[in-house]
């Protein structure tokens, strides 16, 4: 049919039924009424409204700065502390990551209850924050290093075993049977067909979960779980910022610097 | 040799893979099974090394009913049974003689192949077996650099590596070109010929089985419908066999050129 044919009278469909099309509408006006909504609320909790807290804002940021460079020496310690504890953490989740990704994944685990065992468990111990970890732990071990190292663990342990376990199920079962059909056993079947399979990325996940338990063990630091970030929470009780900001400073640059080199040997690994 | 004995599979969702089988295959035999897709020509083979387990019957390998095998007395029946597969199943990110000494896995300790301490003879006889099947030049490389024909030779000096007394091959040549799959079948041929090893080899192509064999199995709907020589099967047992008339895309076609 040619153009010409089709009269502007004809009735072409719309691109979306007409419900959808109401559907989206209400939904997007009950979503902007929220906003409209929360932005007034705020204001009138905050005092002055939000011209005032803009300029009180202003006010904080100023003591900041200068950062108070002099006390760099001093906090390399505890941002060393902070490293350390996030190597260890890591170090230790990644092995125990091992065996219970691999009882995780449902084609190696084929006796179903140890299967749906793991999961749950799994399940349950990525449901707690590591901030709520950490706040047990250092109530169980008191302040310091070994908490935070602890609640690392654990937290690391959840995120790992969940990429991991994926990346097993995932895997090219073939050369798996070949090796069971040539009379290896479970651990030899394991080995040589399924490491070499999951190597690269097991890498480049531990690498990931590294760099975000560095800045997990900063957070951690602010309540008693050792490192740089109980410097920070130190000097902001006492209302010393230039020192607070010289922290933050390391913290930011440190931070940069691990992420950049995690990432390029990620990229070269896969 | 293998002895079937009334051997019957039922899988989990009712589904009958072999019905009543009943067959004698002796030593040095080179036995093709032929069957349209479907037919049980698999599970019939991965029976006798028990990746699948039939469910009735009894059946024999070297006079042991394998049926009740399992954990250490099944892996020492594994060893003695190596098996070629379609897609090669080789790892593709390993280097193509780890993957041969993969072969020897069965024979040599957990520790021993975790560190890669494989015994002096082992490395030498891998090398060889890859001499055998002409790719030894490829030592290095990884198995995903290779073409499809090669990678099944890799799969063939895996299999000789491991110094098996019956070698199973399931549909080795589905996935090559027709010279590859005559380069495939002849190396099998000559293997079965020359280290007198007893190799069975499903098949879907007539002109191939009947220019490799020298008995086949016919097998329709998980039963055996035909087995004897080569010499006495003609168009119309093919016919019999698939239960149709004989097509275009049942044959291979381009003859050996080796």
């Amino acid at each position: 049919m040619s153009k010409e044919m089709i009269s502007k009278k004809s009735k072409s469909p719309n691109l979306y039924p007409r419900k959808t099309k109401v559907q989206v509408t209400i939904i997007f006006a009950l979503v902007l009424a929220m906003y409209v909504y929360s932005i007034n609320f705020t204001a009138g909790q905050t005092n002055g409204g939000f011209a005032n807290s803009l300029s009180n804002m202003g006010e904080v940021i100023k003591k900041f700065f200068p950062p108070n460079w002099s006390i760099l020496p001093a906090i390399w310690e505890p941002m060393a502390t902070t490293i350390q504890m996030a190597v260890i953490a890591t170090t230790v989740a990644a092995l125990l990551t091992i065996p219970l990704a691999l009882l995780s994944a449902h084609n190696i685990t084929t006796i179903k209850p140890l299967y749906y065992i793991t999961r749950i468990s799994l399940n349950i111990l990525r449901t707690i924050p590591d901030l709520v970890l950490a706040v047990i732990f250092v109530g169980l071990f008191g302040v310091g290093v070994f908490p935070g190292i602890l609640a690392l663990i654990i937290f690391s342990l959840g995120i790992l075993a969940k990429l991991f376990g994926e990346t097993v199920e995932a895997v090219d079962m073939d050369p798996l049977e070949a090796m069971r059909a040539s009379g290896a056993n479970i651990f030899q079947v394991i080995y040589y067909g399924l490491v070499p399979q999951v190597l690269p990325q097991f890498t480049s996940f531990v690498l990931y979960v590294f760099e975000i338990n560095i800045r997990a063990s900063v957070v951690l630091g602010l309540v008693g779980a050792g490192g740089i970030g109980l410097t920070l929470d130190r000097e902001l009780n006492f209302y010393n910022y230039p020192n607070a900001m010289m922290v933050i400073i390391l913290i930011f640059v440190v931070v940069i610097i691990i992420e950049f080199i995690s990432t390029k040997i990620r990229e070269a690994l896969i | 040799m293998i002895e079937f004995k009334n051997v019957g599979l039922v899988y989990p969702n009712g589904t009958e893979g072999l019905k009543n089988v009943n067959v004698k295959i002796n030593d040095g035999e080179f036995v093709v099974i032929v069957g349209l897709s479907g037919a049980g020509k698999s599970t019939f083979i991965r029976s006798i090394n028990r990746l699948v387990t039939p469910t009735s019957g009894e059946l024999l390998v070297d006079g042991e009913n394998i049926l009740e095998h399992k954990g250490k007395n099944l892996r020492i029946l594994r060893t003695k049974i190596g098996m070629i597969f379609q897609n090669y199943n080789l790892v593709r990110r390993s280097n193509v003689l780890k993957n041969v000494l993969a072969g020897r896995l069965g024979h040599v300790g957990t520790f021993r192949s975790i560190l890669n301490l494989y015994p002096k003879e082992d490395v030498a006889l891998a090398y060889e077996n890859l001499k055998r099947v002409n790719i030894a030049d490829k030592l290095y490389n990884r198995a995903d650099e290779l073409s499809g024909g090669q990678q099944q030779r890799v799969s063939i000096a895996r299999v000789l590596t491991q110094q098996p007394k019956y070698i199973l091959a399931d549909e080795p040549v589905a996935s090559l070109d027709p010279p590859t799959s005559h380069q495939v079948m002849t190396y099998l041929r000559k293997i079965n010929k020359t280290d007198k090893i007893t190799t069975i080899v499903n098949l879907h192509f007539i002109d191939m089985a009947m220019e490799y064999a020298d008995r086949i199995i016919g097998m329709r709907a998980g039963e055996v419908v035909f087995d004897g020589p080569v010499s006495e099967v003609t168009d119309e047992t093919f016919e019999e066999i698939y239960g149709r008339t004989i097509r275009e895309d049942d044959l291979r076609g381009g003859a050996s050129d080796q």
